[in-house]
């Protein structure tokens, strides 16, 4: 119980970073980056939080969508991808992940 | 469509109503595309439904989400913060401001009543009688040596009964609590 209140706090954050590193390679769909993070149970997340985050992160102005055609059989799609303020957005809280994650080496090595 | 999936549909748009319609309609077909890409996947319709969640439960995470983007007051945020407390069983919440401030002012009023009464009582032993000290229930006024034991019983009870409200609101809050940080990614 404690453990699992731990990892979804720790998640919360994290998961906004990854969805904006892997928007930041490619404009991306919602079920692609949902089937994307699956691969890693540790960063596992359904519909119910990705879809809301990415609304959110579009009215931040931190996204920009548009509504793509595919290909025949398949629905069209709604791609993410970085403004400028994403962009610089991103670059932040990378450097700060960074920081974090030196930090917590550093002690471990202490 | 499947009609199972349609009717999920409708339902997540129907508890997104505080929003634009734009908004709302571009949420829906958002909604829509991953549930087609999850049946081109080969998931049926069943499958589909309870890997989205209950269709009130996604609402409300876009409606919490809605929440917490813009901090200014309108009329439609008031309406989608009501929507998300009531659809999150938090409306409960909207009752706090009004039970603890009754029970810090029942507890209060418990505790100066006896006070009084006391004051009151001691006072006119000694011939002195205070105006604005009176037990009075409507339009009667009870003389000093009622008023004492009666001061003091009203006041136990309004004491208790702030006491007890106030118990409720803490447990209150803190179911409160957890159900909010159920609301969180899982």
């Amino acid at each position: 119980m404690r453990v699992e209140e731990w990892r979804s706090q720790s998640k919360r954050g994290t998961l906004e970073l990854c969805i904006l590193l892997m928007i930041e390679k490619r404009e991306r769909y919602g079920y692609e980056l949902i089937s994307e993070l699956e691969k890693r149970p540790v960063l596992a997340a359904k519909e119910s939080t990705i879809y809301p985050l990415l609304r959110r992160l579009l009215g931040e102005g931190l996204l920009s969508s548009c509504w793509r055609e595919s290909a025949e059989g398949l629905p069209p799609r709604k791609y993410y991808s970085l403004t400028n303020t994403g962009q610089t957005y991103l670059q932040t809280i990378s450097a700060v992940w960074e920081d974090l994650s030196a930090a917590i080496q550093e002690i471990k090595e202490a | 469509m499947d009609k199972v999936l349609e009717n999920y549909l409708d339902q997540v748009d129907r508890h997104l109503r505080p929003m634009q319609a734009s908004e709302r309609a571009d949420i829906i077909q958002e909604i829509r595309s991953g549930m087609l890409e999850l049946a081109a996947a080969g998931l049926d319709a069943a499958q589909i439904c309870q890997r989205l969640g209950g269709p009130k439960e996604l609402a409300a995470a876009y409606l919490g989400d809605a929440i917490t983007k813009s901090p200014g007051f309108s009329w439609s945020r008031l309406g989608s913060i009501l929507a998300f407390c009531g659809l999150a069983g938090l409306g409960w919440m909207l009752v706090l401001p009004f039970t603890s401030v009754l029970a810090v002012g029942l507890m209060f009023s418990g505790a100066v009543a006896p006070l009084a009464g006391t004051l009151q009582f001691v006072l006119s032993l000694m011939g002195i009688s205070v105006p604005y000290i009176m037990f009075q229930l409507g339009s009667y006024t009870a003389p000093p040596a009622v008023a004492f034991p009666l001061s003091i019983v009203v006041g136990a009870l309004l004491f208790l009964a702030g006491r007890r409200l106030w118990r409720f609101t803490v447990r209150l809050v803190q179911t409160i609590g957890q159900q909010y940080r159920k609301l969180g990614v899982q």
